[in-house]
């Protein structure tokens, strides 16, 4: 179990260092790269750890694995975007930010009921 | 003291190009008019094909006209080096891709009666310390394996030095002055009908199955086929991960003896300088240069530029008799992997495009040769040295060091771009300084001119987003993750970037900045399209 908590840990670093980037996206500003450098392995870190707890077998929080997945395919579609000089649709950023808290409150659910 | 390149003070008549002026059908676009593209332009139209060379500002006026004017085989990497990251028949092929340019070069000057200076003499490479010893030594063997003439020697006449530790010597290397040479190559391909134009930014380029198509400032280029001489290829390109972009100094200087060695030196202990003399306006020599201090481009020791050129003076002031300090310049090269430079077809699957790069510190030779193989590539003609230099194979296992090590940098160099911890008022900034700052959420490359003027562009490289530093040698912004450089107006000087930095406008009661209803950095519609 604390592989799970584990996992909680680094998404919530990686949520908090998200809505962070979010409030550069919204303003058309460049999002600094050391948070967005930050806040990618934070996520990878946390979904490998998911994965692992997942793999152990047993009951698990598998809708939050799709959805954590899902948004970060939106991250990466949104990095490649930013370093590459196109703009990041406010949607798209909005979108996978959503994703993701989806993803964590389902996860917090799982682990704490 | 500024920076001036003696190459370009010493060239009294340049040649005007026009700048494109519509669209244009050609066979093959160079991109870029230095000693590579021009090179190929007139190999090229020498093959009878129809040719144009688009140089975004002057031609040879990159880092041609910002060398140090020496041709010679060997190499700053070493070719002993070259033999242990690929094997000796790539060190050989090498070493004599080289020789062959030298006579290359020998032989346009004699047809085309350039006035470039251009002499043969010899190359010595020595040390003063122990552990350099064997380096010498297995450069002489590779050279000798390669079955070309270098020999051991016990003494190096001009300079006499003492505690010589390890010697060599080849012969028949040569100088030139490159910015006159280039120009004079350029004005005769463009009398046999290659058509030049300078100030003709390229902003996009597209391989089609059939044709290519460039985006210029000025028109539309459609063509068979496209160089890219631009030293490192313009935009996103995977090749900008295996060759890391570094900058290296050279000051010249008059000697009150007047006795100027005619010979190439490479002094290599704890650090590497190069010698050399050249003349200004005759075959007399009149100038001596010391060349050195390679660092990564953006990332000086503390951010302090001035002190790389402080140690050549006092290294010639210590083994010369020095008058006067004429010239200091610098100029950027790339460095690949393996020590071999990248010169063939940009990808496996491209048909169209070539690319020419990371030439070490070695690029007049290397340009050389590049013009000569792309344009037998591109007429179809055999060339043996393909192999060798082709520029998709990437990284090996020799290699994988040097690629993690210098891509690990370029990660930490993007980890600097915190939101804290910087300067964020104008007035922390003194007249003749540079420094990024953070106004309102953005990144600002902030100077102040002598005259108290800021000068304000966005911190934010227009290639890949990294942060740019400040070069207080050359009064330029440096990005330290792939060698972009940029003018105090945040004009593109060199390196992969192709749109400037974005200007901005701040209020100077409030010190924020004015918004001008044009883009954010954030949001630019044409970037980087060349992936």
């Amino acid at each position: 179990m604390e592989i799970i908590y584990a996992s909680i840990g680094f998404f919530a670093l990686a949520a908090l260092l998200g809505m962070y980037l979010l409030t550069f996206v919204l303003r058309g500003k460049e999002t600094p790269k050391a948070i967005v450098f930050t806040h990618g392995p934070m996520a990878v870190i946390g979904v490998v750890l998911l994965i692992i707890y997942i793999l152990k077998g047993g009951p698990n929080p598998w809708e939050s694995l799709v959805l954590f997945a899902l948004a970060a395919v939106g991250g990466v579609y949104m990095l490649y975007r930013d370093l590459t000089g196109r703009p990041i649709p406010k949607a798209l950023a909005v979108g996978h930010g959503l994703l993701a808290v989806c993803g964590f409150v389902l996860l917090l659910v799982f682990a704490f009921s | 003291m500024e920076t001036q390149s003696f190459w370009e003070a010493t060239t009294p008549h340049r040649p005007e190009f026009p700048a494109l002026d519509g669209n244009i059908d050609v066979d093959v676009a160079i991109i870029g008019g230095g000693i590579t593209g021009i090179t190929t332009a007139l190999q090229l139209t020498n093959a009878g094909k129809k040719v144009a060379v688009l140089e975004a500002r002057r031609v040879g006026g990159g880092t041609t006209g910002w060398s140090t004017g020496n041709l010679y085989v060997p190499v700053g990497f070493y070719l002993h080096n070259i033999a242990r990251s690929r094997n000796q028949e790539v060190a050989s092929t090498v070493a004599r891709a080289r020789y062959a340019a030298l006579d290359y070069i020998e032989q346009q000057t004699r047809e085309k009666n350039i006035d470039c200076h251009f002499s043969r003499r010899p190359w010595y490479f020595f040390t003063q310390e122990d552990n350099m010893v064997s380096t010498v030594e297995k450069e002489v063997e590779t050279l000798q394996k390669a079955g070309l003439r270098a020999d051991l020697v016990n003494d190096v006449p001009p300079l006499h030095l003492p505690e010589l530790k390890r010697a060599a010597k080849m012969d028949g290397q040569a100088r030139f002055h490159p910015l006159r040479y280039v120009l004079g190559l350029a004005t005769a391909v463009a009398q046999q009908g290659c058509q030049i134009y300078e100030h003709t930014t390229v902003l996009d380029l597209k391989e089609k199955e059939d044709h290519c198509l460039l985006v210029t400032s000025h028109g539309v280029v459609t063509c068979r086929q496209v160089v890219i001489a631009t030293h490192i290829p313009i935009g996103i390109h995977s090749v900008q991960t295996v060759a890391a972009p570094y900058r290296s100094y050279v000051v010249a200087m008059r000697l009150k003896s007047g006795a100027y060695p005619d010979a190439y030196f490479w002094h290599n202990d704890k650090t590497h300088h190069a010698i050399t003399t050249h003349s200004s306006t005759s075959m007399e020599l009149d100038m001596l240069m010391i060349a050195g201090n390679h660092h990564k481009t953006g990332q000086a020791s503390h951010q302090e530029y001035q002190h790389y050129f402080n140690e050549l003076e006092a290294y010639a002031r210590k083994h010369f008799d020095v008058a006067s300090v004429e010239f200091r310049w610098s100029a950027q090269h790339y460095r690949s992997g393996d020590g071999v430079p990248y010169i063939g077809l940009t990808h496996k699957s491209a048909k169209r495009t070539y690319i020419a790069t990371g030439f070490y510190a070695d690029g007049l030779t290397y340009g050389t040769i590049a013009g000569i193989q792309l344009a037998d590539m591109i007429t179809g003609r055999g060339n043996s040295w393909i192999g060798a230099f082709d520029a998709t194979r990437g990284t090996n296992l020799a290699t994988a060091g040097s690629f993690i090590k210098e891509n690990l940098n370029v990660a930490a160099q993007y980890l600097k771009d915190f939101p804290v911890g910087k300067a964020s008022h104008f007035s922390d900034i003194k007249a003749g300084e540079g420094k990024t700052i953070e106004v309102d959420a953005e990144k600002l490359a902030v100077y102040r001119d002598e005259q108290n003027q800021l000068h304000v562009c966005s911190a934010v490289c227009t290639h890949m987003k990294c942060i740019v530093n400040f070069n207080n040698a050359e009064k330029t912004w440096d990005c330290p993750c792939h060698g972009s450089r940029f003018m105090l107006d945040g004009s593109v000087i060199e390196g992969p970037a192709i749109l400037n930095l974005e200007r901005k406008q701040v209020d100077p009661q409030t010190e924020h900045l004015i918004n001008t209803g044009g883009h954010t950095s954030g949001e630019r519609e044409i970037n980087n399209p060349i992936t």
